[in-house]
Parts: C-alpha cells; structure tokens; sequence
C-alpha cells in the first residue's frame, strides 16, 4: 500500500513539473507579431482631416490611443468594404480594450467623397469608426509620409475613374508613431491579436 | 452492422465530394451573394460558376435592374500591396472546372444601385454565356 502512494506521488510530481515545463515554453516565447513591425516607429507629422459635419479630426488629439488606419474610398464595392468588415470583427474581438483603439478610413479619392459621405460609409460597419476626408493639399502629405500610393485610373467601366490605393493597415502607436503594417488580407484574429499585445506592452 | 454503417457513410462521403468536382455534366452556379449597399452607391456580387460540361464556355456579359451597369471586375493586388480593379469583357470557363467570384478577386461590380440592398432582399442576376445560353440567378443579399 505504502509503495503504492510512493508512486502515485511520484507521478504526481513528475506531471506537475512536466506542465510547468510547457508552461514555461509556450508563454514564455517572446511574442512574434504577425504585422510587419516599423523599427524604430517613425514619427508621423501631425494632420489634420475633415469628419462628419465637417467636423476637424486632429491626429495629436488621439495621444494615448493605438490608431489603425485605412486608406480606400466610398465608390469601391469590393477591397474597402472587406477591410471595414475585417475592422468590425477586430473591434469585437478586442473587447474592452476596443476603446482604446481609434478605427479610421482616410479617403484616397477626394475628388467624390465628402467628409460626411467617409463618415456615413464607415458608420455602416460600426458607429465607432470614424470616416475622414479634406483637401488634396492636406491629404497628399499624409499619402506620401506613409507611402501610401494613390492613382486615379480610367477604366472603361461606367463608374467614371477607379482609384488605385495601397490597402495596407498602418498602426500608429499612442504616441502617433507608424509602427506596424498590416498587409492586406490579414486575419481579424492576427490584428486583434497584434493589437492586444500592443496595448498590453504599451502599459509597461 | 457497425461496419456497415460505417462503409455506407464513407461512400456517401466520396460520392459527396465527387459529385463536387463538377462532373454533373451542366453549367451551375452556386453559393451566390450581394453585399449590402444603398442606391446611388456601387455594389458587387460573388459566387462560383461550375462547367461541368467536356467544353470550354464563357461568361460574356451580366445583365441586372438594379444598376446602371453592371460589370465584371478584377481586383489585383501588386507586390507592394497597392490593390487595383480592372474591368474584364468576358471570363473563360474552362471544361471541368470552376471559377470564384470573391471578396478581392473577381466579382460583379455594380455601377450606381438604383435601389438599396439590404440584407434578406433577393436580386434577379441574368448571366450571359457563349454556350450555355442565358441562366437567371436569384441571389440573396448578405452581411459578409
Ligand atoms: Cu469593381
């Protein structure tokens, strides 16, 4: 009986130190992000763009918070809507930690989209994000600080000029630093997951 | 009579995925949806069209009335993520294989909605082929 608890003891100690082990293995592993990381974060000078009811959006006044964004524009029917659905799904996965994160599209095309048509467009997906359009003088310094290539494109087809746009996600960190890249087509889990991390490292 | 079963399913299962390879001898489409959106805006639509037959086809042109045109489009992405449509006047369906219309690849591209879409709604799509002839869809409006 006795040697019978001794080893059921044993087992006991082996299995313990054996989950210790993996634990130690799998959550220490540094962290690897699934964005494409901007080492060291390149300071992104201060703009500002025109919101719904041409209110201003200035980016110096989301000091603190992570901010995605988006580049696309209202008349494209097929990559813009999927990047805003992609934002959706980030948005609920993060949770409570969704406020802490601004949601914009920045249009590429402001020949047609009005501040207020960016803005209705984005609502569509989720009352939080928030649509953004202005001049070209003011938007082409954004473009060019971020490489973000934008190009008006004569199609043929009836919806006059199609835009060409870059359809990265930028993340700019709470202190309005480019810091990551998502490409276009990264999962919802990837970027919510990248986002966590962020935040997580950013309260350190 | 386990095993039984179990084989029967297992035939059920090949037969299942044969009969998805397209070998039904017809043309078809399937899995069909249209993105929400409001009148003024443009809208796309998605599905997979199977050639089941021993011959090439091809999609020459989509007709609807919910639109001032309706096209097809490419969107393409480069090596440097920038993404571009590009209008196609028609798409090959070769024999015995099938074609994906989706989210950031081929679709219908809807030019100026006459009328909201919203999801639940049912559109009417007319599909011109070379061979097949004329084939009338109704497509449900979905939230992707
Ligand atoms: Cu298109």
């Amino acid at each position: 009986m006795i040697k019978k608890n001794q080893y059921f003891l044993l087992f006991i100690m082996t299995a313990v130190i054996a989950l210790g082990v993996l634990v130690e293995v799998v959550f220490r592993r540094p962290y690897s992000f699934h964005g494409t990381v901007i080492n060291p974060p390149l300071p992104v000078t201060d703009f500002t763009l025109q919101t719904a009811n041409n209110e201003a959006f200035r980016l110096s006044d989301q000091k603190g918070k992570i901010v995605l964004l988006f580049f696309g524009y209202t008349s494209c029917p097929d990559v813009c809507p999927v990047t805003l659905a992609t934002f959706k799904q980030v948005y609920d996965n993060l949770g409570e930690d969704s406020q802490k994160v601004r949601f914009v599209m920045i249009t590429a095309d402001p020949d047609r989209d009005t501040p207020d048509k960016v803005s209705e467009y984005v609502a569509r997906f989720s009352p939080e994000f928030i649509g953004l359009s202005g001049n070209r003088s003011a938007l082409e310094p954004i473009w060019k600080q971020l490489g973000v290539f934008v190009e008006k494109q004569d199609s043929g087809s009836a919806a006059g000029y199609l835009v060409s746009h870059t359809s990265s996600v930028y993340v700019l960190d709470p202190n309005g630093s480019l810091l990551m890249t998502f490409p276009y087509g990264t999962t919802e889990i990837d970027m919510a997951n990248d986002l966590a991390q962020l935040l997580k490292q950013s309260k350190q | 009579m386990k095993i039984i079963k179990l084989l029967s399913i297992l035939v059920a299962a090949v037969l299942a995925t044969s009969a998805c390879g397209g070998s039904s001898g017809e043309l078809t489409i399937q899995d069909a949806w249209v993105r929400p959106a409001r009148a003024g805006e443009n809208g796309a639509a998605y599905f997979v069209i199977t050639n089941g037959t021993t011959a090439d086809d091809t999609l020459l042109s989509i007709t609807s009335e919910i639109a001032s045109a309706t096209e097809v489009h490419m969107s393409m992405g480069d090596a440097n993520g920038v993404m571009s449509m590009q209008m196609q006047e028609s798409v090959t369906l070769t024999a015995r294989d099938k074609v994906e219309f989706k989210p950031g690849g081929l679709h219908v591209m809807f030019v100026n909605l006459t009328r909201d879409l919203k999801v639940g709604d049912t559109i009417p799509l007319v599909l011109n082929f070379e061979n097949a002839g004329s084939l009338t869809i109704d497509v449900p409006v979905k939230a992707p």
